[in-house]
């Protein structure tokens, strides 16, 4: 069982890539898939998103984030649907009418958000996140701070998803009745749990943070990385197809 | 080194110093437990030895600390922790890294030791520790032991002069905790380390320690050698601190007359105790024929 954007081992093209050339390859898709409204070429990158999961054996991982994603984008996808009174009448309403315009915009919605998602968190998934940190710091000279902001964010995503199952647990275990009633009734129960995980986190934040100064956090430079990261073939090549991708949906979306 | 003199310290929140008037001196290279009943100050004790007092918790600081040459109010942080390496009671949130080995490179990277010699280092430490199977894994999937040790063996591998260690055993099994404590044993006599550590299992501490401090109420209550601390059975357990089975064997046979040698402090100790109790009773009963 795999948690929240973490690491899970693998051999394969993806995971062997430098993670700098990853996160901007699964940039480059995703804003390529914003640089078009062309359902064809959104649909290509959705099959290219999934064979890429299909290789590094996150089939799985990648078709619950797409459902996610679509659940999400379907709230867009309606909207879309009841405002864009486009092309042929298909079913009319009191103030215009469901066209082949807002169906065909619903589904770009959709296939673009999810064809665009997948692959930023891919590269979540075949990254370790302190390779990903430490190659940003390296290669991009991103300051270390920011860097271990967000890998400690990461990092106690999970730690304060425990703290809160474990809050729960004891909360039921005197009685609290989270298992019945409305999901309003639930999650009034649930608000004054905030406080104790509250509580909890500031003190378990402090405490890393002490961790971190007493390990020499302060020191730490751009050099100070032991793991390089240099650029192969392999990532020169997935950036030119990365680019070349973005080429195409800009042109598509400057053509038609 | 470390030179304590009448330190006392109060946290900013408390109204009561948490500890008061300590002065202790511990010689380099010294094993030291220090125990006490719960909330008696020894965690408070750990950081001011590791500079987190006065550095990261405000509050009233009385007295001096001298760690390895440096007054730990005017060093900052990061100068302290190049000579003393710290292991606090939360482990969980003392992990930087999602990976063990990234763990172990942390602390190595950031003071800058040298690339070429990180590789062997890292190996060293966890091999000390006996996890150099785990070096892949992720620190999620680790028990709460192999996090102990994964934690000891990143602060190990940067050599530190000085190791201040706060319950470094408390979620291992028995046979595990002594393996700990026999690596660390033995690494702190190789590289001429000095460990401080606080510890709830006395047996423990009787079996490893040079010294034994036992704190009550943010005082200390004795600072000697271990067997010297555990003829005053009675006081300590006055005070919430449990003595060894053996001990209280000894202290037993000891008040009913029937033994008058020096405190057990292990079973060993307490074999030796009990084939000379018999060995006199047998000839008192052959006398007595």
């Amino acid at each position: 069982m795999t948690g929240f954007l973490e690491y899970v081992p693998g051999n394969s093209l993806l995971h062997r890539m430098n993670p700098v050339a990853k996160l901007f390859c699964a940039l480059l898709i995703s804003v390529a898939c914003f640089c078009t409204s062309n359902l064809i070429f959104l649909a290509c990158v959705l099959i290219f998103d999934f064979a890429l999961a299909a290789h590094c054996k996150m089939t799985r991982q990648a078709m619950g984030l797409a459902k996610a994603v679509t659940i999400f984008s379907l709230i867009l996808a309606v909207i879309q649907l009841l405002t864009n009174s486009t092309g042929m009448v298909l079913v009319p309403l009191p103030w215009g009418y469901i066209g082949t315009g807002g169906v065909i915009g619903a589904v770009t919605i959709i296939l673009r958000l999810v064809a665009a998602a997948v692959p930023l968190f891919l590269v979540m998934y075949v990254t370790k996140m302190t390779d990903l940190a430490n190659s940003v710091v390296k290669v991009l000279h991103v300051p270390y701070k920011y860097a271990f902001t967000f890998t400690s964010t990461v990092h106690f995503i999970p730690v304060f998803m425990n703290d809160m199952a474990g809050i729960m647990e004891a909360q039921t275990a005197r009685g609290v009745q989270f298992d019945q009633g409305s999901i309003v009734k639930k999650i009034r129960l649930m608000v004054p749990l905030c406080i104790p995980l509250l509580v909890s986190s500031v003190r378990k934040t402090n405490s890393a943070a002490i961790a971190a100064e007493v390990r020499g956090f302060n020191l730490r430079t751009r050099e100070s990385g032991y793991k390089q990261y240099p650029f192969a073939t392999l990532d020169v090549v997935s950036l030119v197809i990365c680019v070349c991708i973005l080429v195409v949906a800009i042109l598509l979306g400057v053509l038609l | 080194m470390i030179e304590i003199s009448n330190f006392s310290f109060t946290y900013r929140e408390s109204a009561d110093p948490v500890v008061r008037d300590i002065n202790l001196t511990i010689p380099d290279g010294a094993f030291v437990g220090i125990t006490g009943a719960a909330g008696s100050g020894k965690s408070t004790l750990t950081y001011a030895m590791n500079g987190i007092i006065p550095h990261c918790y405000p509050g009233d600081f009385y007295g001096s600390v001298n760690v390895c040459g440096l007054d730990t109010v005017e060093c900052d942080l990061t100068e302290i922790s190049r000579r003393v390496g710290s292991v606090c009671q939360d482990i969980d949130s003392q992990m930087v890294s999602s990976i063990v080995e990234d763990e172990m490179l942390y602390g190595l990277e950031n003071f800058g030791v040298a690339h070429e010699e990180i590789e062997a280092r890292v190996a060293e430490a966890l091999d000390a520790m006996g996890i150099a199977d785990l070096r892949d894994r992720t620190i999620d999937s680790l028990s709460g032991g192999q996090k102990q040790k994964v934690a000891l063996a990143a602060i190990v591998a940067l050599r530190p002069e000085v190791l201040v260690l706060d319950e470094p055993t408390a979620e291992l099994d028995p046979a595990s905790s002594v393996a700990v404590y026999e690596l660390l044993r033995r690494y702190a006599r190789e590289h001429g380390t000095t460990v401080v550590i606080v510890e709830q299992k006395i047996a423990l501490l009787c079996d490893y320690a040079d010294l034994l401090v036992v704190i009550d109420d943010g005082r200390i209550r004795f600072a000697d050698r271990p067997e010297n601390v555990l003829e005053h059975a009675d006081e300590l357990l006055a005070i919430g601190v449990n003595c060894p089975r053996s001990t209280t064997l000894c202290h037993d046979l000891k008040a009913a007359g029937l033994y008058e040698g020096a405190v057990c402090k292990n079973v060993n100790d307490a074999v030796a105790m009990a084939e000379q109790v018999l060995a006199l009773a047998s000839s008192e009963e052959g006398g007595a024929r």
